[in-house]
């Protein structure tokens, strides 16, 4: 290992290039690097989507979702699938392990999707895959701002979909653009029954009528003299005058024309969503889907270029107006750990130079950086990691510890060089150096390393957010070891060397004053220490009891909560709501937000548009609140004080359930398809009113278990039917067959699609349909009438009993299997002995009808096998770090003696929290990680050099004394560096800081008393830990 | 060596902690809301603001009537008793036609003249009652035999709209009721009454036709027209009517929301004859009660908010 200084030296044209070419192959990947403002921390999944017009949640379920969940079975890879059968709509998740390419995954769904269409029934709609991007892909919401007024929603929705949708998916990057709001526009054939009646004609006549007038053709060509001429015949319908005049029947010669029997008129088709703004009215909106993979920023970059274009483009008075993007966020996100990032190197050199008393050294020093970020860019392009919160929060947390290895290296170098009188050559002189603190670095380093190990194994949602973390760190920290090793003896070779002559003269053996003064208010205190040895073990014993003491009252809890800078307010209404119902209550909650001083806008979207992006039922209204600026606000708030004075000035909305919630959160959160509380115990089997009572007899007795807490059954039902059961008693005097009813009643109610109509390329359905007031109440559908084979008109009352009923409000299934979700909490208790006991009463207390089954799981299942996977890593770990400490002391005592600043280190990171108000968390568990590696480097490098002493023949207290004096520098200047490098990220107030911020305090507050250790209670206890050779080898 | 398990112990501890205590992310505003919504089953309290605000109309229950309508349909048919058919008494050629079609003719009055094959001599034919010439086969220099109408004439003054009674409907259509009888669309109507319902139902068509007489003087009913019908089956008096609007449905039940001291609670009711608007309450309404008219699905929606709190819907 030694020799690695004397190749660096002997190469150092080498060397220099070599580095210069990382730097350059950093900078290289760093510009390619995608930028995100988070982690992405969507799971590998599938999604398909079908819409089925009309249609309830039984019959999607039967016809759509159940035909394509069991092709999907077997897939390679494949985790579980998920379903709901929602009312017209059927989603159908398919997870895959994580790290399954996503376009192989794509593929694979593909190629059964296939075999899934033959299956379904021909007009219950065609399963779509969801668009190629993940939670995080929501780049861009906006709405349509039409200032003259004159234009109808209608209007509005053909522009978005047939104008900008277009030009905005030409966009690099920008996979699907998604509209919702207004109305797609529609020829809409209205029919008055009577009519109908009085001409004897039949609905259905009707839409096979249309469909036949409405055609183009091509017949071949002719040849005329010399030239081809192509023939083609055009009787395509294009406009509502080519409707009307469509001839449904001839009688005696007299035609009947489509405008006697109908009115045809332009109208909007049924929609599942509405959008809202400003609590005004309804706009019409559009979302922008990047493509997964693609750099959000620059993709960012070019839509609102595209939004300018598009701008120009669109008719007088109507303009775009974008009301979310996550430009903001990953541009603050970005600029929160960059600022941190620069503010944390200016401190650490202010530190350098401080302690170092000129440039020169600080430079070699400080250049650790850039190299260390450079390299750390290298590695995150070959691993894929995107430059978001976390990756660039590791660099940051790295900042200080990047430059600990060549602060050891070059304060030797620098420190030799004074003590030096003879004329060694200085390059001789680095070589000594560099060859004393190699091995200590590098196994100092390989043990930062080496205590992310944990890290590396987390799962799911904690595992891609803290994982980037992770590797950048590692990278970095890799990156200062190649730059400590190699480039530091060259450069320091290079730029120290004319200083130590102009010095040598006056200043010989001279420390700089502010390592003196500390020297001199040391000495006492180390001799003091290594004298009253038992006073070190009483300081030690005292700091590790406080911690005992503060430790229990420190609260915890997951992952804080990414602050995105955007606030939505999301309103519950009741399942059974009505579309115009709950964009009523919208408005009226939009108009009571926009009371609010600070707010600017509200624009709000209820339920769902096109599919793609969002699953949501009619009752769901989520309202982007989009504020002032921060200057016409009442005072300076954070997101969380803001919310609540919006909470408490919204008030109580009665009817509807409010909750503040986040763009990326919630997408997230949704794919995820989070239980979010600790239990969920699953029911599953096949009737849904056995589940449902069942679920319920369950929730009744876990509820009276002890430490349950908010047992909450899925509501699964909700929805109002109005269910029409064919008698088939009745149908058979008539001769009827159920379809020829139920066909009218899909056509009179539901509305049937006849064609389209072509505008250029936009095409937009001709629906015949009832009049409203002939289909809109259960009476008026008693009233349709049926016609029998021979012509007789008979009700549909008379054919079929139609009743009011509570239906399913969507069907979940899991792995094929309805299921029903029982969710629970559990207080005062362990959750092991919670599931035991409950698992119990369940046994006892509830029959299950064959073919149902309970499984317990939630976020406890998830803990318990993260817990598992630690218990086994966390000593797998440990017992790396001891060997490794074992390998570079060859002494157990040793080891022993530098793992003691695990607990003191533990200590001060407990505190920290216990100080600033925080909690234990899992970024706080990570600061701790980085903490140990960082409390035991201190250590080796003044264990190392006391072993060193030894070695050279000093007394055992001589030596502690002597060997703490001279390490107080660099033991002093890596713990202030590491923590002055982490102090931005402390107070930063930015976007993603509430991440950093736990982190940051453990490693600043477990510094200061490890450093405490280290410098004092070390050198005290070296004596009953140091190693016997030390005599022999005399 | 108890050093080394203290360390263990710690590390092990701080990520135990660390990990295994996450508190559920339950929006600290969910369980405030809930707490509230307990606090309702007393009555759920809403300030005049917010009752203007949502829309929510507050009424009067009191006695009332109900009417009930049928939806019928049918054509405008000439009286039979008022139509005659004319037909010449001896086979022989047209000498002249007096009279055209759409032509109103007394009795007695000449409508054309036949030379007679037989005698050879000519005869003339003549109108047997006042009305209106509604079919003419019969032109001049024509030889016409004895067995063709050569003119119907019809007394269209009064004219009969024959509905078709559904099967379902027949119990509930008797002699006597009013019915009001309009033409398409148009708004074009006029009352009668129900003078006829046939006892026996059409083998093909499965439907009973029930008549009602029109004035048609005027000549707007005209035979052939199709007519759509609403005829009024029932009207009682009731001690409790609502609107209908104000009936909500909570675990499979009617409700009706009533004001009760200062808040709103459900009330269960039972229901009696409705129509399009209204309802009669047979129980839980006292009249003079106040009751929400509009915009009780809120109060529904508060009522159940607990239950819909918890599953979001996907």
């Amino acid at each position: 290992m030694k020799n690695i200084i004397d190749f660096a030296l002997k190469n150092r044209l080498l060397i220099i290039v070599l580095g210069l070419i990382i730097m350059v192959a950093g900078y290289l990947s760093y510009k390619n690097l995608p930028v995100d403002a988070f982690p992405d921390v969507s799971p590998s999944l599938v999604q398909v989507f079908t819409t089925t017009e009309g249609l309830a949640p039984e019959e999607v379920e039967k016809y759509v979702t159940y035909p394509v969940e069991v092709t999907m079975n077997g897939l390679p890879n494949l985790k579980t699938i998920r379903s709901v059968s929602n009312f017209g709509l059927s989603v159908v998740n398919i997870y895959f392990q994580d790290g399954t390419d996503i376009y192989f995954a794509r593929q694979l769904v593909n190629e059964r999707l296939t075999e899934a269409r033959e299956q379904i029934p021909e007009g219950f709609g065609d399963p779509q895959m969801g668009p190629i991007s993940t939670g995080m892909g929501l780049i861009l919401f906006y709405y349509l701002d039409d200032t003259t007024g004159k234009y109808t929603l209608e209007e509005l929705r053909s522009i978005q979909d047939w104008l900008i949708k277009f030009q905005l998916q030409t966009v690099s990057g920008v996979t699907e653009v998604l509209g919702i709001g207004g109305y797609e526009k529609q020829f809409q054939v209205v029919v008055d029954p009577n009519t109908l009646l009085r001409y004897d004609v039949t609905i259905n006549d009707l839409v096979e009528k249309i469909k036949a007038n409405n055609l183009n053709v091509g017949a071949q060509f002719i040849e005329k003299d010399a030239e081809e001429f192509v023939v083609r015949s055009v009787g395509l319908t294009q406009t509502i005058e080519d409707l009307n005049n469509i001839i449904i029947k001839s009688e005696y010669g007299t035609p009947i024309y489509l405008a006697q029997l109908a009115d045809v008129k332009i109208g909007g088709a049924v929609r599942r969503g509405v959008q809202t703004q400003g609590g005004i009215g309804e706009v019409v909106s559009g979302m922008v889907v990047k493509l997964y993979g693609a750099n959000s920023s620059t993709v960012i970059g070019r839509v609102e270029q595209k939004l300018k274009e598009i701008n120009k483009m669109l008719p007088e008075g109507v303009k775009i107006v974008p009301y979310y993007e996550q430009k903001s966020l990953v541009q603050s996100a970005v600029t929160t750990v960059t600022d941190a990032l620069w503010q944390g190197i200016i401190l650490v050199i202010i530190i350098l130079v401080l302690f170092m008393g000129s440039l020169r050294p600080s430079v070699v020093v400080a250049l650790s950086i850039p190299f260390s970020i450079l390299f750390a860019f290298i590695g995150m392009s070959y691993f894929d990691i995107s430059i978001n919160l976390m990756s660039f929060g590791g660099l940051a947390i790295a900042i200080g510890m990047m430059v600990d290895a060549s602060i050891v290296l070059v304060e030797n170098v620098d420190r030799i060089k004074r003590e030096t009188t003879t004329e060694e050559s200085f390059i001789h002189i680095v070589s000594r150096a560099g060859k004393e603190v190699v091995q200590p670095i590098t196994f100092a380093i390989a043990i930062i390393i080496v205590v992310f190990i944990p890290l590396f194994t987390l799962q799911g949602v904690e595992g891609k957010t803290f994982g980037p973390l992770a590797y950048t760190i590692t990278f970095a920290m890799l990156g200062s070891l190649i730059f400590a090793v190699l480039l530091a003896p060259v450069l320091s070779s290079f730029l120290m060397k004319g200083k130590k002559k102009g010095s040598e003269s006056n200043q010989e053996k001279k420390e700089i004053w502010i390592v003196r003064k500390l020297q001199k208010g040391y000495e006492p205190i180390v001799k003091f220490f290594i004298n009253q040895r038992i006073a070190a073990v009483i300081l030690a014993a005292i700091i590790l009891i406080f911690g005992g003491i503060v430790f229990p009252k420190l609260g915890s809890e997951f992952t804080p909560t990414l602050q995105e800078g955007t606030l939505v307010l999301r309103m519950s209404m009741a399942p059974s709501i009505s579309l115009t119902e709950s964009t009523r209550l919208t408005l009226i909650a939009e108009r009571r937000l926009m009371k609010i001083r600070e707010v600017a806008n509200v624009v709000t979207r209820i339920g769902r548009g096109e599919v793609g992006a969002h699953t949501d039922p009619i009752n769901s209204a989520e309202m982007y609140i989009i504020l002032k600026p921060k200057d016409e606000w009442r005072r300076d708030m954070t997101q969380t004080e803001l919310e609540e004075i919006i909470r408490a000035e919204f008030g109580e909305m009665p009817g509807a359930l409010t909750n503040f919630t986040q763009p990326i959160q919630m997408t997230v959160d949704e794919l995820l398809e989070g239980v979010r509380a600790e239990l969920a115990i699953k029911l599953f089997g096949d009737d849904l009113d056995k589940l449902k009572s069942k679920a319920e007899e369950i929730a009744s007795v876990i509820r009276k278990v002890k430490g349950a807490e908010d047992i909450q059954v899925d509501q699964v039902s909700g929805t109002p039917q109005l269910r029409i059961v064919v008698n088939r008693h009745d149908i058979a005097r008539y001769g009827v067959n159920v379809e020829d009813v139920q066909q009218v009643i899909r056509t009179a109610v539901g509305g049937e699609s006849a064609g389209q109509i072509f505008e250029g390329v936009k095409r937009f359905d001709i629906l015949v349909r009832f009049e409203p007031e002939f289909r809109t109440t259960p009476e008026a559908i008693g009233q349709i009438l049926i016609q029998a084979p021979d012509g007789t008109n008979i009700p549909l009352s008379q054919l079929a009993s139609i009743e009011e009923v509570v239906g399913p409000r969507q069907i979940t299934r899991e792995n094929n299997q309805r299921f029903i979700t029982i969710q629970a909490n559990v207080s005062g208790r362990d959750i092991g002995s919670f599931v035991e006991e409950g698992q119990k009463v369940i046994d006892e207390n509830i029959k299950l009808p064959p073919g149902y089954l309970v499984t317990w799981g939630g976020q406890f299942k998830l803990q318990q096998e993260a817990n598992a996977r630690f218990a086994v890593v966390i000593p797998i770990t440990l017992l790396l770090i001891f060997l490794l400490l074992f390998f570079n002391f060859g002494s157990v005592k040793n080891s022993l003696l530098i793992l003691l600043n695990i607990p003191l280190a533990l200590v001060g990171g407990v505190v920290g929290l216990w100080l600033t108000g925080q909690n234990l968390s899992v970024p706080s568990s990570v600061g701790f990680i980085a903490l140990f590696g960082i409390a035991l480097e201190n250590g080796m490098i003044l264990v190392t050099y006391f072993n060193q002493l030894l070695r050279e023949g000093e007394s055992l207290d001589e030596a502690s004394i002597k060997g703490a004096m001279l390490r107080v520098r660099p033991v002093l200047m890596t713990a202030l560096t590491t923590a002055l490098g982490l102090i931005p990220l402390l107070f930063a107030a930015g976007t993603g800081s509430e991440v950093q911020r736990p982190l940051a305090t453990v490693v600043i507050g477990g510094l200061f008393t490890s450093t405490i250790l280290t410098l004092l209670v070390l050198p005290a206890l070296y004596k009953w830990f140091s190693v016997k050779i030390a005599a022999s080898e005399m | 060596m108890k050093i080394i398990g203290l360390i263990l112990m710690s590390f092990l501890l701080v990520f135990v902690a660390g990990c295994s205590d996450n508190q559920p992310k339950s929006e600290t505003i969910q369980s405030e809301e809930h707490n509230e919504a307990e606090e309702h089953t007393e009555g759920i309290k809403l300030s005049d603001e917010v009752l203007q605000e949502f829309g929510i109309e507050v009424k009067e229950a009191g006695p009332g009537v109900i009417k009930n309508h049928i939806d019928l349909t049918g054509e405008i048919k000439a009286e039979p008793s008022k139509i005659s058919h004319i037909v010449p008494r001896f086979a022989g050629i047209v000498q002249h036609v007096n009279k055209t079609v759409g032509e109103r003719v007394s009795k007695g009055e000449v409508l054309a003249v036949i030379e007679s094959n037989e005698s050879l001599t000519t005869y003339e034919v003549t109108s047997l009652i006042d009305g209106t010439i509604i079919e003419m086969h019969m032109t001049q220099g024509e030889l016409i035999g004895t067995e063709a109408h050569a003119f119907t004439i019809a007394d269209l003054d009064k004219v009969w709209a024959i509905l078709s009674v559904y099967q379902k409907d027949i119990n509930k259509i008797k002699v006597g009721q009013n019915a009001k009888v309009s033409i398409g669309s148009i708004d074009n109507d006029e009352i009668g009454k129900i003078s006829y319902l046939s006892p026996i139902v059409d083998e093909k068509t499965r439907t009973a036709s029930a008549r009602v007489i029109l004035n048609n003087r005027s000549g707007k009913w005209r035979p052939g027209m199709f007519i759509t019908a609403k005829a009024y089956v029932s009207e009682s008096k009731a001690q409790v009517v609502i609107e209908k609007t104000a009936l909500q449905s909570i675990d499979d039940g009617p409700v009706v929301f009533v004001k009760d001291g200062e808040g709103f609670v459900p009330k269960s009711v039972k229901v009696g004859k409705e129509n399009d608007d209204n309802v009669e309450i047979l129980t839980g309404l006292k009249p003079g009660q106040q009751y929400v008219a509009k915009g009780a699905f809120t109060l529904k929606a508060e009522v159940l908010k607990e239950s819909f709190g918890g599953g979001h819907g996907h």
